[in-house]
């Protein structure tokens, strides 16, 4: 008998729900008409990042819908209209009623996840998500559990009005706070902070991940763990608090019920604040999504190595690779659905590798925002891969998987045995001479303060010229034996400039009579192929990783090109160099 | 009626804060009586039966339905019981056939529903929104909804409150039906009429008291004994009044002595005297009835109130 009468209230729930059109509008036509509003806004056609981000932000809208203006609302409605009273006399718990509320959200919301995915497949050219299962899985429970909320909210509620306000309070925070509808990373510190103890950060950041980075649910556990718990919590509570007619009225206090539904998330936000998680998934799924963007750079000299260049032509990027090389005449970026970027004859050639990147002191105390600023520097100056001593506190390999992950933005890091210590700029640092410092790149990356006060250290030292006139013969020796280092900036020496030091380096290299081309392949091809990143990086081919510079002028006729960058693309994100300059020179003291 | 009590009620008291809508209540309902709760608004009516229906939790005294404890064994009762509520509703978008299917699921036994829609003439009507049937229709459908697990005992609140007449008077002959299958029903009104014509036996409820309980009948007779001869004359009425009339007999004038009214236990013989004395006076009759008195005179009677609002 008592599953007959939850099968029947459950039915009858669905029936009325699907002949209400007020619920069928803010269920399917107003996330629709988000949908392309922002699926248009955030061009959504040329990168599937923002088109998972879109999808996400839908299927919040939907959820956090559903949970708060459908299950709570409706019920206070039915309460007002005395329409649980009746209910009331007949032999059933509350259960049947409060079940039927999850299933029925569960069942009007499940149809949107496929419109939406359908959607974005046929009108977007999408080609996720990998794991449907999982993503079903995840919004699933996220139905459910936000519909618990909102039934919370009914039962300690006095009138519609006040169920209007709390819902209201609830919904807004949660929709802007959970990174569905601004970027969490534009938020201040502290809301970011706050963010994590909502539940629906944890899941949007769920469904991102799934969309994003291919995760599944079962790497959203945690997320899911506190879900479940919310549910079977807000169903309990529902049960105890509930009421079936409005004269019952229930006492102020009875409010921070609510509270105790959202202690699971309370807590696991307390963990994951702790131990950083969380943050690490936002910025990671930020990168995932930027890394996905599709380019089209048009009008473009590509230096293929080898000296060689194709005049002009156009590159496509996709999600984080060179999809295809057009010579001659660009096409439009809507026919290879991409964003357009006009390079206007410039060059563009494979990012730069420094084979001799000293990461920090050995000795020193690992701090993450010097690390963080560091390989900044290297990515400003167009440096998409550095080799770096593996140290025996595996700090390398440390930093190597924030980067490749995508929580930090820097080169690709190839901890090596030992890294290339031949380097020019190094030398004349130890001669004495800081012409470094006055590199277009360094002032441009480097708080003047600093430099300055580096130089002045500078003309402290002796200058010994004859220790850079050495290497300097020890370069040409072994280019005319065709045995040419692998080139390093070794962080220009004493003076620790990372990322401008290495096309010092090649600018020191051509001085001493190296001609560029020779230079720029021991930067790029050869580079790469010694770290056995061959046909990956330092090369721009069709299928090589989307890891490039554009410089304004030719580095083949004049190697001081390398310093007017116009742009850098690492692993398909495009950099935005100016954020990272103005950054840098307020964290740098 | 010595069958066997379905509602046993024994001092029962109920208190909101400081208010006792309830204070002290015995009756007892037999299988198959109809027993009417009489009473105006506010009287305590709707608390003693939420209570009877497992509803509400009572202050003091006890309390058997159907042989339950309607507070600890509430759920039982409920299965067992019909109701129809005051003051219901149910969802606008809901067909007739589908509330019934519903209602029906929430019970162990259940009647044949089409068989109980047809008896309750809403067959017709099964496909029908609740938001678009008249308010007898919906009243009806209330009706069917508390037959529908074949109750042994059903409780209709002011069935007919808020009804116009002709919608009342189609409830009252489904009511006069029930008593005609000897079911038992517990019925709460504040039309006089209502109890009159339906009930067996009526509890007037006041202030939380029962404050008179016996058929419709029984109580006009016992509380108020006498019958009311009133007349209408064309002249005025002679100062002198009747020899016989000295004792037993109360009279008031009105209408400058043209219309009287006396009550005595035997009214019969007081018109016989009446329309001696009239004639031997030379005034003539205009009009001449002889009123029984009503549950609203004995309404009237105990509490010093009248019943409608």
């Amino acid at each position: 008998m008592r599953l007959k009468a939850y099968i029947a209230y459950t039915k009858v729930t669905l029936l009325l729900t699907a002949r209400d059109r007020v619920v069928l509008f803010f269920n399917y036509l107003m996330p629709l008409i988000f949908f392309v509003a922002f699926g248009e806004g955030l061009g959504a056609a040329t990168s599937p990042g923002a088109m998972a981000q879109v999808v996400s932000m839908v299927l919040m809208f939907g959820v956090l819908g559903t949970g708060f203006f459908g299950g709570g609302i409706r019920a206070t409605m039915d309460r007002e209209a005395g329409i649980l009273r009746r209910f009331k006399v007949a032999p059933i718990s509350p259960a049947p009623l409060l079940v039927a509320s999850l299933v029925t959200g569960w069942a009007v919301f499940l149809p949107s996840v496929f419109l939406f995915i359908v959607l974005a497949r046929w009108r977007y050219g999408w080609n996720g998500p990998e794991n449907f299962g999982s993503l079903l899985f995840v919004v699933s429970v996220g139905v459910f559990a936000f519909r618990s909320l909102g039934l919370i909210i009914a039962s300690v509620v006095n009138s519609m009005q006040e169920s209007q306000i709390i819902a209201q309070l609830m919904y807004m925070p949660m929709l802007l706070l959970s990174g569905a509808a601004v970027p969490l990373h534009i938020l201040p510190d502290w809301l970011q902070k706050l963010a994590q103890f909502l539940p629906s950060t944890h899941l949007y950041l769920g469904t991102q991940g799934i969309l994003v980075r291919g995760e599944t649910a079962w790497d959203n556990r945690a997320a899911i763990g506190a879900m479940l718990a919310a549910v079977a919590a807000g169903l309990a509570i529902s049960i105890k608090l509930f009421r079936w007619e409005k004269e019952e009225k229930v006492k102020p206090a009875a409010k921070l019920w609510l509270a105790g539904i959202l202690l699971p998330f309370i807590l696991i936000g307390a963990w994951q604040v702790r131990d950083r998680q969380q943050e690490r998934k936002m910025k990671i799924l930020e990168r995932q999504s930027r890394r996905s963007q599709s380019w089209l750079i048009r009008d473009v000299r590509i230096y293929t190595g080898g000296g060689a260049a194709l005049d002009r032509g156009a590159v496509l990027i996709r999600n984080g690779r060179i999809e295809r090389i057009y010579p001659g005449a660009s096409p439009e970026p809507k026919e290879a659905r991409a964003e357009g970027l006009e390079a206007g004859g410039r060059t563009l050639l494979p990012a730069l590798i420094d084979s001799g990147a000293p990461l920090a002191d050995p000795g020193a105390r690992p701090d993450p925002q010097a690390e963080e600023r560091l390989l900044a520097g290297y990515v400003y100056c167009g440096i998409g891969a550095i080799a770096a001593e593996a140290d025996p506190r595996g700090a390398a390999a440390a930093l190597k998987q924030r980067v490749d992950e995508g929580e930090i933005l820097g080169p690709e890091i190839f901890p090596v045995e030992r890294r290339a210590s031949f380097s020019l700029a190094a030398a004349q640092a130890a001669a004495g001479d800081a012409a470094l410092l006055h590199d277009d790149l360094a002032r441009q990356f480097f708080p003047a303060g600093w430099l300055d006060s580096l130089a002045a250290l500078a003309g402290q030292r002796p200058r010994r010229p004859e220790l850079f006139e050495a290497a300097r013969q020890q370069l040409l020796a072994m280019w005319k034996r065709g045995e040419l280092p692998p080139p390093a900036g070794a962080a220009g020496g004493w003076l620790g400039v990372h990322g401008p030091a290495l096309i010092h380096e090649l600018r020191l290299w051509t001085e001493a009579g190296i001609p560029a081309a020779q230079a720029l392949d021991a930067a790029t091809a050869l580079a790469a192929q010694r770290l056995g990143a061959a046909g990956r990086l330092g090369c721009v081919r069709e299928g090589c990783e989307a890891t490039l510079l554009v410089v304004d002028g030719d580095p083949l006729e004049d190697i001081g090109a390398l310093s007017r960058i116009h742009s850098v693309f690492v692993r398909g994100e495009r950099v935005q160099r100016g954020e990272l300059a103005s950054r840098n020179k307020t964290g740098q003291k | 009626m010595e069958s066997r009590a379905v509602i046993s009620v024994r001092g029962l008291r109920k208190s909101y804060g400081g208010f006792e809508a309830v204070r002290g209540i015995d009756f007892d309902v037999a299988e198959g009586e109809i027993f009417g709760l009489l009473g105006p608004n506010g009287a305590g009516k709707t608390t003693t039966v939420e209570i009877l229906e497992g509803l509400r939790q009572r202050s003091a005294g006890e309390v058997a339905v159907l042989g339950y404890d309607p507070e600890k064994e509430s759920t039982e009762v409920k299965d067992r019981i019909g109701v129809a509520l005051q003051a219901t509703n149910l969802p606008d978008k809901i067909r007739v056939k589908e509330a019934a299917e519903l209602f029906a699921a929430f019970y162990t036994r259940s009647a044949d529903i089409e068989a109980i829609l047809r008896r309750l003439q809403l067959w017709e009507k099964r496909n029908a929104f609740y938001s678009m049937l008249s308010g007898g229709q919906k009243q009806r459908l209330a009706l069917a909804l508390a037959l529908i697990n074949e109750p042994e005992l059903v409780f209709l609140d002011e069935p007919t409150t808020g009804l116009d007449p002709q919608v009342r008077l189609e409830i009252h002959t489904l009511i006069s039906r029930l008593r005609e299958q000897r079911r038992t029903v517990l019925l709460t009104t504040h039309y006089i009429e209502e109890a009159e014509r339906l009930c067996h036996r009526v509890a007037i409820i006041d202030e939380g008291r029962i404050v008179a309980m016996g058929s419709p009948r029984e109580l006009q007779e016992r509380v108020l004994g006498h019958a009311r001869v009133e007349v209408k004359t064309m002249q005025p009425m002679p100062e002198e009044l009747p020899e016989a009339w000295r004792e037993g007999v109360a009279t008031a004038f009105s209408d400058g002595r043209r219309q009287l009214a006396a009550s005595a236990e035997r009214p019969a013989r007081v018109v016989v005297e009446l329309v001696k004395w009239l004639e031997n006076a030379g005034v003539e009759i205009e009009d001449l009835h002889i009123r029984r008195p009503t549950l609203e005179d004995v309404f009237l009677e105990l509490t010093g109130k009248t019943l409608r609002d």
